[in-house]
């Protein structure tokens, strides 16, 4: 059933008499060795819900994102997927899921239909029917003129779409997606991402990874991951607000001086080197004051709304890496200092 | 779900195939070398001496099996491109079985194997072995018996591997010494002892055996011997190879570079 979209902190409070959670993770632990990637991960995914996993290399998202796929087993924890253990249910779990890897996942030299074809064999379709079922995805995805060529003599975007399809040829009533535009251009990203609305909104489950902001957006809710442990979850607009306000963003002579006098007046900068941010509840009116009497020359300044990268830089005391596409532009921030600590 | 399993990971690997079916005819040098090169130059050095007949006769089924053996072998190395890249991560989390993927595996190469033992088989023509109705249907029975025999050989063993560097060292190290000692070349009934001793341990020496038998009415074995052991080493690496595959559960890293059946 096609729930509407939650979008309240109500939300996590999960309804569970009623329907089961699209995915729910308890105290999820993975350990590889003597590397601890998921320290107790706890989250719940409303069926229909559009729900973002955002986070750093490294922060434990992949991890996360195997474990649900069935491709991993977790250290300690259970994960579930429409009510089914990933571990002890593993079979039907795949049944249920239609799953993006960031990495190709279709065979490049055979056609964008055989592909599907097998996809439909791998799910026990008959021939026939597993015929009819990739004709049928390849002409909703616009796909079907090309449908005959080998997949490797596709466009980049269209081999994306053609990703989409084969995870669709099963009709799963949930989709992972992983980083599944990454290296796409901009046009591409926006038709692929047309089409996974389009599944959202007829009441599929869309849980997805991604590096672009701008992708982010478009969830009812986000997960912020870093080093293993969900450090917020809540919707964009909930998670922007916790910022209060905007962000001034300043350059200058002397940052470290501009910082130590910023801080005397009772601003809070961030710790992020490579430049000055502070949240200020009306950031538009305080700046020309700002700029009147700072003891240091300014050399650039910009206000904005708190973007989701904001919100993580505040979160954790470091961005996000360098692949995000709404970084504001000569924004150095995210550079060197963006990741590597421990 | 594990025969439509099984069926699904077939179609795959004939439709790959089918796109280099070029390799059948190049699958021909090999045994083609073999067989008019050195069974023309040894053969007529040997005279006689083969016990009645010539040597091309003689060497044809080797040569057979042991096309049937590479391009086995050829089927069970893409075990190893598979856990890197592409389409395997969709079959991984398919409800496919993992049992399933490696008897489809072992199937898929043996219908490779069987298939290049057919392109093989019309030169038996041109190196003098007559092809009687008969003894044709024995040998394309023995050829099938062959051809699932080396795909579970390969599929077993390649399963182990991460890496594709490794074939040649296997190639040399295992295929050729299997070969040489299967009695392909020459007659084991005169070889020295301890070959003798060796044939009884290589499934290719039993293979070759059944077919050169099931061809010209010549075996070293007992029919009944061979049969029962190409049976018993199907199943056995069967199982192996179903084992390896059904431990590779909480393995196939996402990153794919890393992912290993084993763990």
């Amino acid at each position: 059933m096609p729930a509407a979209a939650p979008t309240s902190d109500l939300a996590n409070v999960a309804d569970a008499a009623t329907t089961p959670s699209a995915v729910e993770v308890r105290g999820l632990v993975k350990r590889y060795g003597e590397v601890e990637a998921l320290r107790g991960i706890d989250l719940t995914v409303n069926t229909g819900e559009r729900f973002a996993l955002l986070g750093p290399n490294g922060a434990g998202k992949t991890t996360l994102f195997s474990i649900l796929a069935t491709l991993r087993t977790p250290t300690a924890g259970s994960a579930r997927v429409l009510g089914r253990d990933v571990v002890t249910e593993r079979d039907a779990v795949r049944r249920e899921l239609g799953i993006v890897f960031q990495e190709p996942a279709i065979e490049q030299r055979l056609s964008g239909r055989d592909n599907l074809l097998l996809m439909g064999l791998l799910y026990g379709l008959p021939t026939a029917a597993a015929r009819r079922r990739a004709d049928e995805i390849l002409t909703q995805l616009g796909l079907a003129e090309s449908a005959g060529r080998p997949a490797k003599n596709l466009s980049g975007g269209q081999r994306r779409k053609l990703e989409l399809a084969r995870a669709l040829v099963t009709d799963p009533k949930i989709l992972f997606l992983d980083e599944a535009t990454l290296g796409l251009d901009v046009d591409a990203r926006r038709g692929f991402w047309s089409h996974v609305r389009g599944l959202a909104a007829t009441g599929r489950t869309v849980f997805f990874t991604t590096h672009y902001m701008e992708e982010a957006e478009v969830a009812d809710r986000i997960a912020l991951i870093d080093a293993g442990r969900i450090v917020a979850l809540d919707t964009p607009r909930a998670l922007k607000a916790r910022l209060g306000g905007g962000v001034i963003r300043l350059k200058t002579d002397d940052d470290a001086q501009a910082r130590t006098w910023l801080t005397g007046r009772g601003f809070a900068t961030d710790a992020d080197a490579a430049e000055l941010m502070l949240v200020h509840a009306d950031p538009a009116a305080v700046l020309p004051e700002l700029l009147r009497h700072l003891p240091v020359k300014v050399l650039r300044a910009e206000v904005h709304e708190p973007s989701l990268d904001d919100v993580f830089l505040k979160l954790t005391g470091r961005g996000f890496g360098s692949e995000h596409a709404s970084a504001p532009p000569g924004g150095g921030r995210g550079g060197p200092n963006g990741r590597g600590r421990p | 779900m594990m025969l439509r399993g099984i069926y699904a990971v077939v179609v795959l690997d004939m439709k790959r195939f089918w796109l280099d079916r070029a390799r059948l005819i190049a699958g021909l040098a090999q045994p083609l070398l073999y067989l008019f090169v050195l069974g023309a130059g040894i053969g007529s050095s040997m005279g006689g001496s083969m016990g009645g007949g010539s040597y091309k006769p003689f060497i044809f089924p080797g040569v057979l099996g042991l096309s049937q053996l590479f391009t086995a072998t050829f089927a069970a190395i893409t075990i190893v491109f598979d856990r890197q890249i592409g389409f395997f991560k969709a079959v991984l989390v398919s409800p496919v079985p993992r049992p399933a993927i490696a008897l489809g595996k072992i199937a898929a190469g043996a219908l490779q194997a069987y298939l290049q033992g057919l392109v093989v088989l019309p030169f038996a023509w041109l190196a003098g072995v007559p092809l009687g109705l008969g003894p044709t249907l024995a040998l394309l029975g023995a050829m099938a018996l062959a051809s699932v025999t080396f795909s579970a050989m390969g599929v077993a063993v390649a399963a182990r591997f991460t890496s594709t560097t490794v074939f040649p060292i296997v190639s040399n190290a295992v295929l050729l010494p299997m070969f040489f000692l299967s009695g392909a070349l020459y007659p084991l009934m005169t070889a020295p002892r301890w070959m003798q001793l060796a044939a009884h341990l290589d499934p290719v020496a039993y293979a070759v055996d059944l077919m050169r038998g099931a061809l010209l009415g010549r075996f070293f074995f007992n029919p009944w011997l061979s049969l029962g052991a190409l049976t018993a080493i199907i199943a056995l690496l069967t199982w192996l190879a179903v084992r390896i595959f059904n431990r590779g559960e909480d393995d196939s890293s996402l990153g794919a570079t890393n992912f290993n059946w084993r763990r």
